[in-house]
């Protein structure tokens, strides 16, 4: 901190300070308390609010559909976290490994799908499931399973784990690179020893680097539940939720909710309980990942 | 998996190398393949593209490209020009206001300076789609929904408090000798915090508009909401409705596709080793 020398005066700080706080605060939390405020009222968007206490929040607790949606969030955050951040460890050892060459070109073209917006992702996973013209019923008519083509995103059975695929795909890379960086920090002569100690490859990787990297880990695995908690574009753009609301996520749901069916009072209602389950979520991940790498020091 | 192989001589490991290389070659291909195929495919005739969707095209045409810059109704250069405007301005402010708060924080005490990190704190913790309805409310009730700034205004906060963090972390690692010479040398506060330590910043700086430049270009769900005009609509929204305006003739979409995804697409291969670090950077320090 400053001495009194180059201390500015208080009318400085308080001119520089004033227009971001104001700007902040005015699109973050104004809405916050907007969106409790509106929760409380029967509202369609017109002109007539009408105060009802807590029978949005009563109605939400009983609706179906948003625990369906949330079922769903949380069974992306799942599938994310073993296919994006495990297949992300395989891949990164695999990269590792002494004899794989063009380092710099892999790490180039795994992140690349990281960058592009969910919009292009959801567009080019729509025609690879396309059913006349899409990739994946091409590849079954290569291999001589033509009986197996369907309108893929048509089945409600199956819907989640396809729309999942995309999410996964696109987010490998870049978990693999935060990975790259974070597994390239551990000292070699550590792989050496284990080497000479006779260590498997496999032995190396659990013994070894897990618990070397388990802080990035651990940042991983929050990062891939709040963007999970969140994910809206992918599905959007995919299946709009559907067929029914066999791959409807939370944040569609508020979003056809309060624009679809301009029901802003129920639609508010609904995203105070999303940012609320968010919230748990996020909490039960930190305390349930805290706990086992607490048993992981242990060992 | 195999961790390390000693290069040796014997089959064994050999062939467990090729294999690796092999998976990764396959893995690698399968992110931008997707990005070949669409390239090729539009500069097929429809016809020809659905007759066999995977070969090369035997006339490639430009005819494609060519309809849709023209076409009035798919927006592609407004859509083009407003997340332009808006991923700019966004990520001026972003820089600029993260910067100032950012610094201050890092060097001034001042009251308020505690309930100002919690805000910031709370910022980065809040689902930020949770806040779509009451943002779209607020806005159309103030009457600065669909206008040049509209989405300015949200990514501007929503940007702000990863900004802050990363730029504070970075002040407080640069010593504070360099203000307090500013200081013998008759430079006032402003004076110095833009003009001696902003320079010394730039690293982190450019790593901030890195990661915001993504985040601003892609977003999606705000400019859904709150965008109705066609003359602000960004890429993502025009790009949401080329399936419907091309009724299902695939080849003139993909190029639809490119011709928006082009400038995100070339800023990446072109600085990708900078902009890799610059996200990992943000994403573990965040």
């Amino acid at each position: 901190m400053f001495n009194s020398m180059i201390r500015p005066k208080k009318s400085t700080i308080f001119l520089l300070l004033f227009v971001p706080v104001i700007w902040y605060i005015f699109s973050v939390f104004v809405p916050l308390l907007a969106a409790f405020f509106y929760s409380f009222f029967d509202w369609k968007g017109g002109p007539e609010k009408i105060f009802i206490g807590f029978d949005n929040y009563v109605k939400l607790i009983h609706d179906p559909l948003f625990w369906e949606a949330a079922l769903h969030n949380i069974f992306l955050v799942g599938v994310c976290i073993v296919g994006q951040i495990g297949l992300a460890f395989v891949f990164v050892l695999i990269i590792m490994s002494r004899n794989v060459h063009l380092k710099g070109v892999h790490r180039t073209l795994v992140f690349f799908p990281s960058t592009i917006s969910a919009i292009a992702i959801g567009f080019i996973w729509s025609m690879i499931y396309n059913y006349r013209y899409g990739l994946l019923n091409w590849i079954l008519k290569i291999v001589g399973r033509s009986d197996l083509q369907t309108v893929w995103l048509n089945n409600p059975k199956s819907v989640l784990v396809l729309v999942s695929i995309p999410l996964v795909w696109q987010f490998i890379g870049y978990y693999m690179v935060i990975l790259f960086s974070a597994v390239a920090s551990i000292p070699q002569e550590l792989f050496e020893s284990a080497e000479l100690d006779g260590a498997s490859g496999v032995q190396r990787a659990v013994y070894i680097v897990l618990p070397l990297i388990k802080n990035i880990l651990v940042i991983c695995i929050m990062l891939c539940v709040a963007g999970n908690m969140k994910v809206f574009d992918h599905i959007y753009q995919m299946t709009n939720g559907g067929p029914g609301t066999a791959s409807n996520v939370l944040a569609l749901y508020g979003y056809t909710v309060s624009f679809r069916q301009s029901d802003m009072g129920y639609g508010s209602a609904i995203s105070v309980g999303i940012c609320i389950l968010s919230f748990i979520i996020i909490l039960c991940t930190r305390t349930a990942v805290n706990a086992f790498t607490k048993e992981d020091n242990s060992l | 998996m195999t961790k390390k192989i000693k290069p040796g001589h014997d089959s064994k490991s050999r062939v467990l190398s090729v294999f690796l290389n092999v998976i990764m070659i396959i893995f690698s291909f399968t992110c931008v393949f997707p990005l070949i195929w669409m390239f090729y495919s539009s500069l097929k005739q429809r016809t020809a593209f659905q007759l066999d969707i995977i070969s090369l095209p035997a006339h490639p045409t430009f005819q494609n490209y060519i309809q849709v810059a023209q076409d009035k109704d798919a927006h592609i250069w407004t859509a083009l020009l407003s997340s332009l405007r808006t991923t700019v301005t966004s990520v001026f402010f972003i820089v600029m206001f993260g910067y100032v708060i950012g610094y201050i924080l890092a060097r001034i005490k001042f009251r308020g300076e505690r309930m100002l990190s919690v805000l910031l704190l709370l910022g980065l913790l809040i689902p930020i789609h949770s806040l779509l309805v009451p943002v779209y409310v607020v806005f159309n009730k103030l009457g600065i929904a669909d206008t040049w700034y509209t989405l300015v205004l949200p990514y501007v906060a929503f940007g702000l408090p990863i900004a802050v963090f990363l730029i504070n972390g970075y002040v407080k690692s640069v010593p504070i000798e360099f203000e307090e010479a500013a200081a013998i040398d008759g430079y006032n506060f402003t004076h110095t915090m833009f003009s001696i330590i902003l320079p010394i910043c730039t690293p982190i700086l450019v790593t901030v508009a890195i990661i915001q430049t993504f985040a601003c270009w892609n977003e999606f769900s705000f400019a859904l909401v709150l965008v109705n005009d066609a003359a602000y609509k960004t890429v993502p929204l025009a790009m949401t409705q080329f399936t419907g305006q091309f009724n299902s003739n695939y080849p003139k979409m993909m190029a639809a596709m490119l011709i928006t995804m082009a400038p995100i697409v070339i800023f990446y291969f072109a600085f990708s080793k900078k902009i890799i670090q610059g996200m990992v950077a943000g994403a573990i320090k965040g």
